[in-house]
């Protein structure tokens, strides 16, 4: 028997689906949708719907974007002699906010983890080769590819897998450092960090 | 560190407060008196974890909401500080100095090395317990070697899952092999980095090993790699590389990651011979405290102090010729907690020492 009437029941279950929630939140999340005025949930339909309808991958880097290709493959002041990998948008949003970085990006939308069933496949992978030929990158060869996966097992193991695909062709690969975050106290860095850091040291 | 004075509320069923010698205190009681919950309290408070369970709400007084365990720590001659651990159903809250703290900085406070029943899984059980007594050991005077050890577990399950999802989808040994190189590659790094860390640690310990403590049976340590006899191992990373290389088709066969150091034993000789194999108990116990003694000096030499050294029901399988001259080994250097039930025990060894006799979880003072 439902716990509920079959919409709430099945409201909260479409709920559960989403990363994070549990069993809790969607009774919670499933209760707020339902007092709150009509026009309101219309608005929430409608976000859901437009971000469906309106985003999609870009064919050239995978970012999602309303354009395709995204802002950053289009734009004519980018440097695109560089590309630099990452494992989610928001990764990419990480590193736009330094505003240093001018380069391409590549986005993979996953890291290698055989535990949740993601091998080679199953990233976004296969059309970052064809990049690095001029033609397709209006003429600019690229000579660099910077992996900025994340510090983890299955992150290095995709920088792995991309190093070991990309070197025979002759393209730099570069790894991004580890290490002590920028403007924290010695004290604040917990003893792993603090030991990269020591490990990776440089002359000054 | 010394631990000064300890007391509980309604932590199983301690009653009182304990003010701890500087070196052995004897916990005396009859059997079912409470003597190891007061070792356990000690435990908790060192190490946020009881060595009797892993669901510590059961240590909570029955009826009872809220168990605390209260201990008075000196680090210097100046600094004394009070630590804490409150249990309320799921939840644990620890506190220095009435102050609220995270694990992170709680732990490193206190230390304590334990010998009880458990613990003679190092000697008799399988080679996890002993691959877990050496990383814990490297962990105490290396505290990074941590993130190296879950790192190497992860990559092993995620070869593991790998290997096993190549088995059901029938893949070539080609195919397999190629994925798995950039799991194989931090395997071989990681790898590398515990064996470093284990033979120096088995070496530490060789050199401390106060082998005949006990007459004349001589104790001795040896760390066995699973690459021992397969190629020069003073390159252990290239000779793991070559026999990972080798063994990619045995691994997809088995589903499993067939070499590395989770497969790694460390070998524990009594006279010679195998203790697990041929020890006697009586053998196995005095093999485990050799060893943790040397634990106890490694720790010492690194950081010029002693845990704190909790010995749960020595007694009962070691005779008193032995716990005299462990005795003797301990004394002046480590603040000694031992649970007895035997008067004849307190008779002995309890000139100069604390003696507590616990009646029902309580302190019964004299």
């Amino acid at each position: 028997m439902l716990e509920y009437s079959e919409p709430v029941a099945k409201l909260i279950d479409e709920f559960k689906r989403l990363p994070g929630v549990g069993h809790k939140s969607a009774q919670r999340l499933a209760f707020y949708i339902l007092r709150r005025p009509e026009a309101e949930v219309e608005n929430f339909i409608e976000a859901l719907r437009e971000v469906k309808e309106k985003i999609v991958f870009c064919d050239v880097c995978n970012n999602l974007t309303d354009v395709n290709p995204c802002m950053y493959c289009a734009s004519p002041t980018r440097d695109r002699s560089m590309i630099c990998v990452v494992e989610e948008p928001y990764n990419l949003v990480a590193i736009e906010k330094t505003r240093s970085y001018k380069g391409l990006y590549h986005i993979l939308h996953g890291s290698l983890s055989p535990i949740r069933g993601v091998g080679p496949d199953e990233l976004m992978l296969a059309n970052l080769i064809p990049r690095l030929m001029p033609q397709n990158n209006e003429g600019i060869d690229v000579q660099e590819i910077i992996v900025a996966t994340n510090p983890t097992t299955e992150g290095e193991a995709t920088a792995n897998y991309i190093a070991r695909l990309l070197k025979p062709l002759g393209v730099r690969v570069t790894r991004i450092a580890m290490g002590m975050p920028v403007g924290a106290d010695l004290e604040f860095v917990d003893e792993v960090t603090m030991d990269k850091a020591m490990t990776n040291r440089h002359d000054i | 560190m010394l631990l000064e004075s300890l007391d509980a509320q309604n932590f199983r069923n301690l009653e009182g407060k304990l003010y701890c010698g500087k070196n052995l205190n004897i916990i005396f009681g009859e059997n079912g008196q409470g003597k190891t919950n007061w070792l356990e309290a000690i435990y908790l408070l060192a190490t946020t974890k009881s060595f009797k369970t892993v669901r510590l709400q059961e240590a909570i007084r029955f009826g009872e909401e809220l168990a605390i365990v209260r201990g008075s720590i000196q680090q210097s001659a100046e600094i004394r500080r009070n630590m804490q651990v409150a249990l309320q159903g799921n939840t644990k809250t620890l506190a220095i100095n009435n102050k609220k703290e995270t694990i992170h900085r709680y732990l490193g406070e206190l230390h304590t090395i334990v010998f009880n029943s458990d613990e003679l899984e190092i000697v008799r059980g399988g080679a996890e317990a002993r691959r877990k007594f050496l990383d814990g050991g490297i962990v105490s005077i290396y505290p990074p070697f941590v993130q190296t050890l879950a790192d190497y577990n992860r990559v092993i399950r995620q070869k593991n899952s790998l290997l096993q999802s190549a088995q059901e989808n029938g893949f070539s040994v080609e195919k397999t092999a190629e994925l798995l190189e950039p799991w194989n590659e931090q395997l071989i790094a990681l790898a590398a980095r515990i064996y470093k860390a284990r033979i120096r640690y088995v070496e530490r310990l060789q050199e401390v090993l106060e082998k005949k403590l006990f007459g004349k049976e001589e104790v001795s340590i040896r760390y066995v790699s699973t690459l021992e006899g397969k190629g020069d191992l003073s390159d252990y990373a290239a000779l793991l590389e070559e026999r990972l290389k080798l063994r990619v088709q045995a691994e997809l066969a088995s589903g499993h990651s067939l070499i590395g150091t989770h497969r790694d034993d460390l070998d524990i000789l009594f006279d010679g011979h195998d203790l697990r194999k041929y020890g006697s108990s009586g053998q196995q116990r005095s093999a485990l405290l050799i060893i943790q003694l040397a634990t106890l000096s490694v720790y010492h030499l690194q950081n010029h102090e002693y845990p704190l050294f909790l010995l749960d029901d020595i007694d009962a399988e070691l005779d008193y010729r032995r716990i005299g001259q462990l005795l003797e080994f301990l004394s002046g250097k480590t603040q000694t907690f031992i649970t007895t039930s035997k008067e004849s025990f307190v008779e002995r060894f309890g000139a100069g020492a604390e003696i507590f006799t616990i009646e029902n979880g309580a302190v019964k003072t004299l």
